[in-house]
């Protein structure tokens, strides 16, 4: 088992080492403007003279290397426009708890809405509870978020009596960004749960189960459901990434000062440095998240052993 | 009187408001003078809270010269004067002054006041000192202050200073420019510039005490000019002429001003928090000398990228102070009766015009420190090239456009109060016996141009003279916009129509192509690369004087100018010859001489004047119109603000007091004709 | 979010397949006696010889067209297809990009509700004829749609083959695998479109960058366990050409996944181009997609009086994503070759 996750780690790291090189060197390809906070003003021999203190006029893997070196210890750089000479770690680490809260309350939510959802549709399958989620789950799934986002929001507030912009104190404020967050996995669970229930309802088990007499709702709890939470656990890491990702329609909406538009905003504004920090954080949390995958799903299903799945990967 | 305005009398007065501003009382029949609020949602009436979606990049008002980041300069530090609401000058931090008798030495004489941190507590009182340190740093070429230019123009010894320092920084970083100057310095730092090719130029250093601004004492002030400028005073109250904490600047470098904790405030507010992306908030400075003045508490502005969207919807529900009403949602706020009675205006900003520039460095160019590149090949550089040379060509676009109709996509329906036929605003300035500037010389015979016959006539003759220079046709034009400015990309869209159909009725004569720009760093990588065939421009005015106003146009000898029309590199390249080349070296002489008048300020405006009208007339530069103040639903009475059509004055909340209501179109034409 | 479906449909697919139906591993825990059973003598099978009239796209399109939902949605979905396309020839319809104008006053219709004038549906803010743009829009995001989905499939297929074939690249993909599941695909969407200037061929380029690896790693999958299978084997012996072996044995199998999800990235690029655009990285005005559609609908969403201009777009969106779905799902069961047999 520890050598497993030895051995995964290290191939892990390797992963992490790579994706950031790659991202390191396409944005050597930008515009060097990303590296001044006033470069529409500078001349030539300004902007030489800073990119030479940089070190950007280094080779390549000189720059690499040095990245890394800093990297290890905890130095991402200074971010020259977003905050200037604010060091990246510091607005990282101010900007992701808000992103991980609503994330993971997203996360909880869509999980507590969208299984019963799935269990009903399926246990009534072509009944009214699954005509009722199917249209929900089509609209969801047709609609473009940013286009349903904004309805709930304007709707909600007046609902809800609260002010368009979120406010960190209130409990109220966060009900409508962490529903809207919500919904595209709720609507996912339950389609797939579904779809599971529905495959698996005329396997031997089931129709074993039957037999025996146990009823509907039991067999549907019992042992679909149960069986169903294996590979619903592999998609804990890509759902594991996004609540840190954020959503950037949901946090312009409603000024939630979190990690959602934070990358788009610092491409937007050429801020290199804060580019390079994000990809190396989305990409940590991906990789952990993929181990983190792995192990649950050895936790929960005794049929999987990890030296068997590392010859399977 | 009526309470209520319908829809269509809305937008005429709206329109006419431009107008308002140099004719006020003109609809001084319908300004009521009922002050009818639309909503009741009742505000608070001591601070003032508004979104944002445009972050700016710093708050150092020493270096920036961009729009949103001059709000802390506006607001957070005071300068030597300031103007009233009517834009007349008056003190401000200056109590007195005085000038010797050639008007080169001005005096100061600073009144008590004190810096104040982002907590509001007194950090050190402001002194003449600070003035000479914060003129320093503008001065100092590692912080790129876009605004050096308008303190080497006028400051003796300002630009030898800057020079030098420029020199020096590059040898000290080992800069070789791409031509091959090298630059080296020496012990007794003396700076060599050796460029391949000429004799080396050496630099003796210059040290600050040489550059024209001293404290005499704490509370005294003076500054030596190169010449009597007229618009001195004027300039003082902009960005770069600002104090600064002389040890905040030193400790801070180039990371000053850019967080609340390094920003010391000595004006009306103080800059209390300030979270990029986040929340901006500015406090009453009780610590001022005019804080009696200053009627709103707390200033918060909060990040929202989606403010075009939301800004509208939380002014129905009462939660924002203000917000900007977009052209698109405009007709139907104003056709809806909750909304037509809280949309009013900005006050009128007078200082900013747009114009229409042609492409006059269709190839590539290498001054030194900066590169044209020119059109790109499938914009037929060379075809355009002998287009743009041509003064029927040119005239064609002038007779042949319709301001209007551009006007009309922010403007809906007072359009007409916006066109132009100068450069140069109305009652930008005016003379001793108060004619206004563009009623000045040469301008005063300027009306619309907008003539559909007159510009088939000049199409037609252009036609026959480019045949016979080997131009085929449609002659391509290349036009870009900037994505990120409202309505720019509808303009443009707008205007190839119409000017498409003017000109090429009867005749294939253009090709109008609409790119789009970047929409960082447009102008670095559009305009000033010369890579367009036209080009809708905008320039404001940096002080009260028609100089500014030739900045975009005039170029010395070989110089690059404000990297603008490059109008005499044009003539140095063989692009324009013949008629236009003396056209453009007319104006250039025009405006030396203009310049070198500075005792008798009738014959200066009217010098101006000539050389703008000459600029028009042979369609170098074609006036579209003024900047439309932008439709608001605001609580602030505008009015009561300080006014300047120059600088930053316009964005002062000093004196302005936040409404329990929105301010209705007939409240503000009140509060315009109360003033 | 589209792509996730994708991902989960594709899975159970591949599950499917990989599933030991038949074989040593499921014979293995049958009792002895039933491993073995007599059959008997028949006169007339021992004279027989083996033949099947079976069509592998006979038999597709017949279990397709027995969906009828899904062949009036497909219908449905040609028609709007073929509307967009051919909509430029009908006469009497207006340039996208004129801005009609009012003759009377010589400034353009702004926001017209549909209907008024003749603007079927409505003008947007300078006049812009909404019906000519929508269908405009419509043409640039299914060309780009399109665009992605066979590049995908190009690009996907071929890596999965040579994936799958050649061990030595195994490590490489693998390690390629990992990385493009790692990035959110978000971010390279966006690095590529600020990289390069925004322009179809750029969100294009953005869009198919990552989307081929899944569909390579599936093909991988599927190659690695289909080639050394008996009945492949024995073609190989008495000497079929592969080309053959994968015409006849590979493809059947492949083609419903590879139809599925071809079917799935359309609506999820035109997504795709929303975000984009929804980001400030999307195509110029000059242009219109759904994407700056849908973008300059939003902004004037909040006035009840202007929603036409977000509504429209949506809907011609929403039919398309739903029709793609639904008509990917019932081909590519009609495709599998297991549910031929009933």
């Amino acid at each position: 088992m520890l050598r497993y996750l030895a051995k995964r780690a290290a191939r892990s790291v390797l992963t992490l080492f790579i994706i950031v090189t790659v991202v390191f060197c396409l944005l050597r390809l930008m515009p060097v403007e990303g590296y001044f906070s006033n470069f529409e003003k500078m001349t030539q021999s300004q902007i030489q003279a800073g990119l030479q203190s940089m070190g950007l006029l280094d080779p390549l893997p000189v720059q690499i290397l040095r990245f890394w070196k800093n990297a290890l210890q905890g130095d991402l750089g200074v971010s020259h426009i977003y905050r200037i000479n604010t060091p990246v770690v510091e607005i990282l680490a101010q900007k992701l708890p808000i992103s991980i809260q609503m994330g993971v309350a997203a996360m909880l939510l869509s999980l507590a809405a969208g299984l019963p959802m799935g269990l009903l549709m399926g246990r009534f399958k072509g009944r009214w509870p699954d005509k009722v989620g199917t249209a929900l789950i089509v609209l969801i799934q047709a609609v473009p978020a940013a286009v349903y986002y904004l309805y709930i929001q304007m709707y909600g507030t007046t609902l809800l009596g609260v002010g368009l912009l979120f406010d960190e104190t209130n409990w109220r404020y966060w009900v409508l960004p962490v529903c809207s967050m919500s919904l595209a996995n709720t609507a996912f669970y339950a389609m797939w749960l579904r779809r599971y229930m529905v495959d698996e309802s005329n396997k031997d088990y089931v129709r074993l189960a039957r037999a025996k007499g146990e009823s509907e709702s039991r067999i549907a709890l019992g042992h679909l459901f149960r069986n169903a939470m294996v590979p619903l656990v592999q998609y804990i890491p890509s759902a594991f990434l996004n609540t840190v990702v954020g959503s950037i329609y949901i946090e312009s909406l409603y000024s939630i000062p979190g990690m959602g538009g934070l990358l788009v905003t610092c491409v937007q504004r050429h801020d290199n440095t804060m580019v390079q920090g994000i990809v190396l954080l989305y990409a940590c949390v991906g990789i952990l998240g993929l181990i983190l995958g792995d192990l649950l799903m050895v936790l929960i299903d005794p049929r999987i052993t990890l030296s068997r799945k590392e010859e399977v990967r | 009187m009526k309470d209520t305005m319908t829809r269509r009398q809305f937008l005429k007065a709206a329109g006419l408001t431009a107008a308002g501003a140099c004719a006020a009382g003109l609809l001084s029949g319908c300004g009521g003078g009922t002050s009818s609020s639309g909503n009741a949602a009742a505000g608070d009436q001591s601070s003032y809270t508004i979104l944002y979606s445009s972050q700016p990049s710093t708050l150092n008002y020493l270096t920036t010269a961009s729009d949103v980041e001059m709000q802390v300069g506006a607001n957070c530090v005071d300068t030597l004067l300031e103007y009233d609401p009517k834009g007349v000058l008056r003190e401000g931090l200056a109590t007195r002054w005085e000038f010797d008798a050639d008007t080169l030495t001005w005096t100061f004489h600073l009144r008590d006041e004190n810096w104040v941190d982002c907590n509001g507590e007194v950090v050190a009182p402001v002194t003449a000192q600070d003035f000479v340190d914060a003129l320093r740093y503008v001065l100092t070429p590692a912080y790129a202050a876009s605004n050096a230019g308008l303190v080497t123009g006028y400051i003796a010894g300002a630009r030898e200073y800057y020079d030098y320092q420029v020199s020096r920084t590059n040898a000290e970083n080992g800069y070789t420019a791409e031509d091959g100057t090298t630059y080296t310095l020496d012990s007794a730092g003396n700076v060599t510039i050796s460029a391949p090719g000429a004799e080396p130029q050496v630099l003796a250093p210059v040290e600050f005490d040489q550059v024209g601004v001293k404290a005499v004492d704490e509370h005294t002030l003076t500054y030596t000019l190169t010449y009597s400028f007229p618009g001195f005073l004027s300039l003082l109250v902009y960005l770069p002429y600002e104090p600064a904490y002389g040890p905040l600047l030193e400790e801070m470098g180039d990371q000053f001003a850019t967080s609340a904790e390094t920003t010391y405030s000595c004006g009306a507010f103080y800059l209390a928090e300030y979270e990029p992306l986040e929340r901006w908030v500015m406090k009453k400075n009780p610590e001022n000398y005019d804080a009696e003045k200053v009627f709103i508490e707390t200033v918060s502005r909060i990040y929202n990228a989606e403010a075009e969207v939301n800004g509208p919807e939380m002014i129905k529900r009462g939660e924002i102070d203000e917000a900007t009403i977009g052209s698109d949602i405009l007709d139907s706020w104003l056709a809806d009766p909750a909304t037509k009675d809280i949309v009013s205006m900005d006050r009128p900003n007078t200082n900013y015009t747009y114009f229409y520039m042609f492409n006059c460095m269709p190839y590539r160019h290498e001054f030194s420190g900066w590169t044209v590149e020119g059109l790109d090949a499938e914009y037929e550089p060379d075809n355009w090239a002998k287009a743009v040379n041509n003064t029927n060509f040119r005239k064609a676009f002038l007779y042949g456009i319709n301001n209007a109709v551009t006007l009309a996509v922010s403007a809906p329906e007072g359009y007409e109060g916006y066109k132009l036929s100068t450069i140069t605003p109305p009652s930008f300035c005016a003379t001793t016996d108060g004619v206004d500037y563009t009623q000045c010389g040469g301008l005063a015979n300027l009306s619309e141009f907008f003539d559909e016959a007159a510009a088939k006539q000049y199409r037609d003759a252009a036609i026959q003279e480019l045949t016979a220079a080997g131009a085929h046709f449609p002659i391509k034009v290349q036009l870009p916009y900037n994505p990120s400015t409202t309505d720019w990309d509808k303009k443009c869209q707008v205007l190839k129509q119409q000017l498409e159909g003017v000109l090429n009725d009867g005749a294939d004569f253009i090709e109008i192509l609409i790119t789009e720009g970047p929409s960082d760093s447009f102008l670095s990588s559009v305009r000033r690369a010369g890579k367009f065939g036209f080009l809708m421009c905008n320039w404001g005015a940096d002080y009260s004087d028609p100089e500014t106003e030739t900045d975009p146009f005039y170029q010395t000898e070989g110089g690059y100018g404000s990297r603008y029309a490059y109008l005499r590199t044009g003539v140095e390249d063989g692009i324009l010859t013949g008629e236009t080349a003396q056209a453009v070296m007319d104006y250039m002489t025009k405006v030396e001489q203009a310049k070198a008048i500075t005792e008798d300020i009738d014959a200066r405006y009217a010098a101006f004047a000539d050389a703008e009208a000459l600029l028009i007339q042979n369609a170098l530069a074609i006036p579209m119109g003024m900047s439309i103040p932008p439709y608001l639903a605001t609580r602030l009475n505008y009015w009561e603000g300080q006014y300047a059509s120059t600088g930053f004055s316009n964005k002062r909340l000093k004196g302005i007091h936040v409404l329990d209501h929105y301010v209705s179109m007939t409240e503000y034409e009140a509060n315009r004709d109360a003033r | 979010m589209l792509f996730f479906y994708k991902e989960t449909k594709a899975r159970r697919l591949e599950a499917d397949l990989s599933r030991p139906s038949d074989g040593p591993e499921a014979w293995k825990d049958l009792p002895e006696d039933q491993l073995f059973e007599p059959a008997g003598f028949s006169a007339r099978q021992a004279e027989s010889t083996g033949y099947s009239n079976y069509s592998y796209w006979g038999s597709t399109f017949r279990a397709f067209f027995k969906n009828r939902f899904a062949v009036v949605l497909l219908a449905a979905l040609c028609a709007v297809v073929l509307f967009a396309f051919l909509q430029p020839l009908l006469p009497g319809q207006l340039d996208p990009n004129l801005c009609s104008v009012d003759p009377a006053t010589g400034i353009q219709y702004r926001n017209l509700a549909p209907g008024e004038n003749g603007f079927l549906w409505g003008t947007n803010s300078i006049g812009q004829d909404l019906w000519a743009r929508i269908w405009a829009g419509t043409r640039t995001s299914l060309t780009i749609a399109f665009f992605v989905a066979m590049i995908e499939a190009a690009v996907g297929i071929t890596a999965g083959v040579l994936w799958g074939y050649v061990r030595r690249l195994d490590f490489f993909f693998t390690e390629l695998y990992n990385i493009c599941d790692n990035i959110p695909s978000t971010i390279l969407l966006i690095l590529i479109s600020y990289i390069a200037r925004p322009s179809v061929p750029t969100l294009i380029l953005g869009m198919s960058l990552t989307g081929w690896i899944g569909m390579a790693r599936f093909i991988r999958n599927q190659v690695i366990m289909l080639r050394d299978r008996d009945y492949n084997l024995a073609s190989r012996c008495i000497g079929t050409p592969t080309w053959r072996i994968i015409q006849r044995n590979l493809l059947p199998y492949l083609v419903s996944v590879v139809m599925l999800r071809m079917a799935l990235t359309i609506p999820a690029a035109i997504g795709s181009e929303v975000f984009i655009t929804y980001i400030g990285l999307g195509l110029s005005v000059e242009l219109p997609s759904l994407g700056n559609l849908i973008n300059d609908g939003r902004k004037v969403m909040m006035q009840a009086g202007l929603r036409y201009q977000l509504l429209y777009p949506t809907l011609i969106l929403s039919f398309v994503t739903i029709a793609f779905y639904l008509i990917g799902n019932a081909f590519s069961d009609a495709a599998d070759p297991k549910n031929h047999l009933e």
